[in-house]
């Protein structure tokens, strides 16, 4: 293996400075349009705009959209379960902070 | 290069079915899957996993892997036959649950897209995005830090073997940034194929366990132990946050669990997240006679039950 230095490179804050289009989400996560499409439909993702065209999703889509795929195509759940296993999901990192910053006691 | 079994990783004979694959990577990913598992080694097994069931379930690259022999034993050092792979049509860019990065260098030879790309000149396209994971300190969001980071990068050599090379990139992570925020590094996925653009890089932040403080978003915590007379009286501090030292004023009366919030000392950013210092009050053994003597004069001293919320 060689190894190559680059310059320092800058990203931008997906959460802060991006709205990621249809586009660019599919692109970011291998998910198809359609995929994308009933997740929304399902609340799985809440993009900002009314239409498919003008929809801007956040970069929390990014990490739900990657699961969503996952339990999509790997364990077959259709879109109502993939909405509620992504509930479930939120449901224990949400504990799992509350779990963290009330400390060892 | 070291050759991979895909069946020993997920416990199946050769003669498995295309159920018995499923069920068995069904079965091994839920337990594996970093967003559930609890297994400090669930991210590297699911990606191991991920790559097996990428092969093992289509059946066209489960015939071309088969064809190698069952001589193969894991770990064992590996180069693949020249034209291994003739007679298979591996079809599409779905390499399943992997992230499309990260995978070995065996399967990069064998069914890595530089292998297929290979195959097929004149081809445009745009290059995939990447996905990794980076862990900064609390130190490093209230500051900002440079990173560098390792990506391994499958690359068809003179020879036109496929070989990984290791790629450093030093990233520049901005004051401010949260666990569970992306930064994207525009062009700096992968390559794309023929004159088409590369694609993106996205990198996750999550923090490393810090000893004394807990994060929850943009707000720190702390634990504050304090000597009962200090929460009791009052006292005027030195408290190290990940910002520096702050003077602070315990006022008279603070209750153990009753945060103390220093607005604005979180997370920077707009707006900034705020510090909370939670008092731990700390008893002392009464060991020495004057020591058992002061706990008798609190005893004379106080009118207090302390099991008076048990009366009820």
């Amino acid at each position: 293996m060689t190894n190559t230095n680059l310059q320092l490179i800058r990203g931008a804050i997906v959460e802060e400075e991006i709205h990621l289009t249809l586009e660019e989400l599919c692109q970011a996560c291998r998910a198809s349009e359609e995929h994308v499409m009933a997740w929304v439909f399902e609340g799985v993702l809440e993009p900002i705009g009314d239409a498919p065209p003008d929809w801007r999703f956040t970069g929390s889509a990014l990490h739900r959209a990657r699961l969503a795929l996952w339990l999509t195509r790997d364990l077959e759940i259709n879109p109502p379960g993939v909405a509620l296993a992504l509930d479930l999901l939120d449901e224990i990192a949400a504990l799992k902070t509350r779990l963290q910053r009330a400390g060892s006691r | 290069m070291k050759f991979k079994d895909y069946y020993e990783t997920f416990g199946l004979p050769r003669s498995a079915t295309q159920d018995e694959i499923k069920r068995a990577y069904r079965k091994l990913a839920r337990k594996y899957h970093p967003d559930v598992s609890k297994d400090p080694d669930a991210e590297a097994r699911f990606k191991e996993l991920g790559e097996a069931y990428a092969v093992l379930k289509d059946p066209e690259k489960r015939a071309a892997y088969d064809q190698m022999g069952s001589q193969w034993k894991s770990g064992q050092d590996f180069k693949p036959p020249p034209d291994w792979n003739a007679g298979f049509e591996f079809s599409g860019r779905d390499f399943g649950a992997g992230d499309g990065m990260d995978h070995s260098d065996f399967f990069e030879a064998l069914f890595g897209r530089q292998a297929r790309g290979a195959q097929r000149p004149g081809m445009h396209a745009r290059g995939e995005d990447h996905h990794a994971k980076v862990l900064i300190d609390l130190e490093d969001a209230y500051r900002g830090a440079q990173r560098s980071i390792s990506l391994r990068v499958p690359e068809v050599d003179a020879q036109g073997h496929v070989v990984l090379r290791e790629r450093r990139l030093d990233v520049s992570i901005p004051k401010g940034i949260r666990a569970g925020q992306h930064l994207r590094l525009t062009g700096q996925g992968e390559p794309g194929l023929g004159e088409g653009p590369a694609g993106d890089l996205y990198l996750e932040i999550g923090f490393n366990p810090h000893p004394r403080f807990r994060i929850d978003d943009r707000d720190v915590y702390l634990d504050l132990p304090l000597a009962p007379w200090e929460a009791a009286l009052g006292c005027s501090l030195a408290v190290a946050t990940p910002d520096g030292s702050v003077q602070l004023t315990v006022p008279a009366g603070t209750a153990a669990g009753k945060s103390l919030r220093l607005k604005g000392k979180g997370i920077p950013g707009n707006p900034p997240g705020d510090l909370y210092v939670v008092p731990k009050v700390v008893l002392p053994p009464a060991v020495s006679e004057s020591e058992k003597e002061a706990y008798r004069a609190m005893a004379k001293a106080f009118d207090f039950n302390a099991r008076e919320p048990m009366k009820r």
